[in-house]
């Protein structure tokens, strides 16, 4: 019990760093790049700040002070969670970044199991034995897992909405809208995790468990799918926390293509504007996203593999 | 002046090589096999609008002042006067309008039939409200506030006569007043908190915003009690559509896609790649309406070495094979130009004859310049210094193909020993390169009406950088005979006297080396074939669906 309460506490001292880290970061990153915070706010192309617009910015948001005590004043307001105020959208973040997260977080979830589906349908097909399988599985997951965002989404977008016709090439609310948008994010990720799991059910194959399962009379799909399955897949588990992160990164760049409304999108326009209250708004809401992801892995590799628990 | 090109571009082809029964055959043809002959305006229907540009953070134009901005608002506001394509102001919400003598009174009388969607009356009190708001600094009004810089005073003499006080006399008042920065809103709307009326401006145009759900869309409906079009408009009375859904698709790709497959009826920032294809499909047209305002130029920073030396910025110039780039990168899209102005501004000069490529001239000019050792690169060196121009590129305002001119120019001067350092940057590292002075030469556009923009750009006060850093004179032009003659066509009430002089100093200009014109600000929309009545206002080309319906 005692042992369970420090692990509790390790894990959550360690979300509060990661959160102080990922805020820090981003606050410095920003602050990094030249140029005047209050022209980028106020000053669009073709845009001429007065002196007094840029004067009534620079009073309002503070760009006038010390680094240091912005940089302590945006920690102090996120310790006591509030996100602050946008300079560009001039609405509170709190409220902006939770509206445009259900959209995101569902496309991701939706990703992240096709995913899993995709790879798990290319692992077993390409174990089954034979060259050829094998062959065709890998370079399928290869191929997969190098595919860039951008030129699948477009490719997709020009197959299914031009050439065919069948798909919106925009978000349009509906469920027609999200089939391109996830498979874009989906199969990379599942040539990426079709590798790993191929790669550990071939061990789990050769494995003397898999020998004294079948020497007990376990049929061939029984030994593949309770036993060597379930031990291939906790690589894949463990990474899937890692994944969903890297889907939540796609999301910029998806969402841009489609033209739909989350997060990803969110955060480009606000880095476009160094809207610095947003950024660290949606990669706040990220990190706590990716933790919680994280610990859902944790949880889940422990009820399929036995082993976790004695530990 | 915006030119509406049929999608059908083989009738032009035909037409210039002089197949002249052909060219009639094939609009014969085109005409009967997938255009149905337009009949009379449909009423009703939905239009999907998807806009390349950035979603605006407030609907309201006296906000900041940017393109998107204008572009949306210019269906739901209205400004005093508008411009046509012949460069003439025209009556809108002000009927007619006379100036003293002395340049410094305006008296403008306006229609007494006009109230704003919540009921409120246009009259000469909402003129004063209006530009009250812009010249708040509260407001943070960047281009309204600009122009307005003389306007010291209104005064309403009587419902419909409301007078403005200037503190000098200035030629471009009514160019400033035609802009959608400057449009009416309805003064009781302009009461509510700022939050509230970014998110729902109420103006007398022909639709109503209706709500806007931020990163999706913008619903604008119909004004069933609109009566104000401008003087130019195609027809009277409220517009053809129910509905617009105004979108925010920032993929120029995705942009075109939603449009080909009939998600979106009308796009904007369209692509040298997509015209050419729309230009090859039955189903899709092409307007082309270049923006006001300054041409697309690089400016030469002659206030540093090395432009600070004319010879040397003639060299850079005519080393520079500016047209085989366009043309192959723009792929016929966009026009050359050799001014300083935009082509829809009828006050432009054009002077080709300074912009020949020609290196063997160039070569020569350097040598003259001092600049005559040549280093193991291939670069010009002068006392030690190789010939460098730092050329900051600004990603947000120079699209892919322009991008790709300023490569090919690179890769020319090369060839007469320049050496050009393009550094990509975003919007506010690009500002803090020019505050810091960090640049020979730079390109930005600027959109206004009329050729006061040349004041902004060319005259040394311009140079004088404002609090922020930012100025506009990149080129650092700092003539007195220049600042002259643009002080005294500012503030000349004489309008022919204004062009001479606004023709002289663009000759000075040109002249002086100071700008390499490449085209006009490109302002490409493409339609699906089936929306009809589709254009452009004349003064800042931001596209007007007043008079748009739907043929289906």
């Amino acid at each position: 019990m005692r042992r369970t309460l420090g692990r509790i506490t390790a894990r959550l001292g360690g979300a509060v760093f990661v959160l102080w880290a990922v805020a820090s970061v981003t606050f410095g990153a920003l602050r990094l790049i030249p140029g005047d915070p209050a022209q980028a706010v106020l000053g669009g192309p073709g845009s001429q700040a007065s002196p007094e617009a840029l004067a009534a910015v620079n009073a309002e948001y503070g760009f006038g002070r010390p680094v240091l005590v912005q940089y302590f004043a945006q920690l102090g307001r996120l310790a006591t969670g509030d996100l602050g105020r946008s300079y560009a959208l001039n609405v509170d973040v709190g409220p902006l970044v939770l509206s445009q997260l259900g959209g995101t977080l569902l496309l991701a979830v939706l990703s992240l199991a096709l995913a899993w589906l995709l790879a798990l349908a290319l692992a077993t097909w390409s174990t089954r034995g034979g060259k050829i399988a094998s062959r065709v599985g890998s370079s399928l997951e290869i191929v997969a897992a190098a595919l860039p965002h951008f030129w699948f989404a477009t490719s997709l977008i020009v197959v299914f909405s031009i050439w065919l016709g069948v798909l919106p090439p925009i978000s349009t609310g509906g469920i027609a809208g999200l089939v391109l948008p996830v498979l874009t994010l989906a199969v990379p990720l599942a040539g990426f995790l079709g590798q790993i799991m191929r790669e550990s059910l071939l061990i789990a194959l050769e494995s003397p468990f898999v020998l004294s399962a079948r020497a007990r009379g376990e049929t061939e799909r029984g030994v593949r799918w309770i036993h060597a399955l379930r031990h291939a897949s906790v690589p894949a588990i463990s990474l899937s926390g890692w994944a969903f992160g890297s889907l939540i990164s796609g999301a910029v760049v998806v969402e841009t293509i489609f033209a739909r409304p989350g997060l990803g999108r969110t955060l480009l326009t606000a880095v476009t504007l160094r809207d610095v209250p947003v950024v660290i708004g949606v990669v706040m809401i990220v990190a706590v996203a990716y933790i919680l992801m994280t610990l859902l892995t944790d949880i889940a590799s422990h009820l399929v593999d036995p082993r976790l628990r004695l530990t | 002046m915006p030119l509406r090109h049929p999608a059908r571009t083989r009738r032009l082809l035909a037409a210039t090589v002089g197949v002249v029964t052909f060219g009639l055959l094939m609009s014969a043809c085109t005409a009967t096999d997938s255009q149905e002959p337009v009949g009379d305006p449909n009423s009703g229907g939905t239009l999907t609008y998807a806009s390349g540009d950035a979603e605006p953070s407030c609907l309201d134009p006296h906000v900041g002042g940017n393109f998107p901005q204008a572009l949306v608002s210019a269906q739901y506001l209205e400004s005093l006067v508008s411009r046509n394509t012949d460069g003439q102001i025209i009556p809108w919400l002000a009927d007619s309008w006379t100036v003293s003598d002395d340049g410094l009174t305006w008296q403008f009388t306006l229609r007494d039939d006009v109230t704003f969607t919540d009921g409120t009356a246009f009259d000469a009190a909402a003129v004063q409200a209006n530009i009250a708001h812009v010249q708040n600094p509260t407001t943070l009004s960047s281009t309204g506030y600009l122009a307005l810089g003389k306007v010291t005073g209104t005064e309403a003499l009587s419902p419909t006569v409301v007078r403005f006080t200037l503190s000098e006399p200035d030629s471009a008042l009514l160019e400033s007043l035609s802009q959608p920065w400057l449009a009416m809103e309805s003064p009781a709307a302009l009461e509510r908190s700022q939050d509230e009326n970014c998110a729902s401006p109420v103006g007398t145009g022909p639709f109503i915003v209706q709500s806007w759900v931020k990163q999706n869309a913008i619903i604008l409906v119909r004004n069933d009690d609109y009566v104000s079009p401008p003087a130019d408009a195609g027809h009277s009375g409220p517009a053809y559509l129910d509905q617009v859904i105004w979108r925010f698709i920032p993929d120029s790709a995705s942009r075109y896609a939603a449009l080909q497959s009939g998600e979106v009826d009308v796009i904007d920032n369209a692509q040298p790649d997509t015209i050419v294809q729309a230009t090859q499909s039955d189903s899709l047209e092409h307007l082309n309406s270049p923006r006001p305002g300054a041409s697309n130029r690089i400016e030469l920073n002659s206030g540093q070495a090395p432009f600070n030396d004319v010879r040397v910025r003639e060299a850079f110039i005519r080393s520079a094979n500016v047209d085989d780039a366009v043309s192959s990168l723009f792929q016929g899209t966009a026009i050359r130009s050799y001014s300083a102005l935009s082509s829809v501004e009828t006050t432009a000069i054009s002077n080709a004859n300074l912009f020949d490529y020609d290196p063997a001239a160039a070569r020569k000019l350097l040598d003259a310049a001092g600049w005559t050792e040549t280093d193991a690169d291939g670069y010009r060196v002068k006392d030690g210094v190789r010939l460098s121009v730092r050329f900051p590129v600004s990603t947000n305002q120079s699209i892919p193909a322009e991008q790709s001119v300023f490569e090919q120019i690179q890769a020319t001067a090369k060839e007469t020993g320049f050496e050009v350092k393009l550094s990509p940057m975003d919007l506010s590292s690009w500002y803090a390169a020019l505050a810091s002075n960090d640049y020979d030469a730079v390109s930005a556009p600027y959109t206004k009406v009329g050729p006061d923009v040349l004041r902004i750009l060319y005259h040394s006060d311009s140079i004088v950088p404002a609090p922020s850093g930012y100025f506009a004179n990149h080129a650092q032009v700092n003539d007195p005979e220049i600042d002259e003659l643009l002080t005294t066509a500012a503030s000349t009430t004489d309008a022919a006297l204004r062009t001479s002089l606004y023709a002289d100093a663009q000759e000075h200009i040109l002249e002086g080396f100071y700008i390499l014109p490449l085209y006009d600000q490109q302002n490409h929309f493409l339609l699906r074939s089936d929306v009809v009545g589709l254009r452009t206002l004349p003064t800042v080309a931001v596209p007007t669906l007043y008079d748009a319906w739907l043929n289906r």
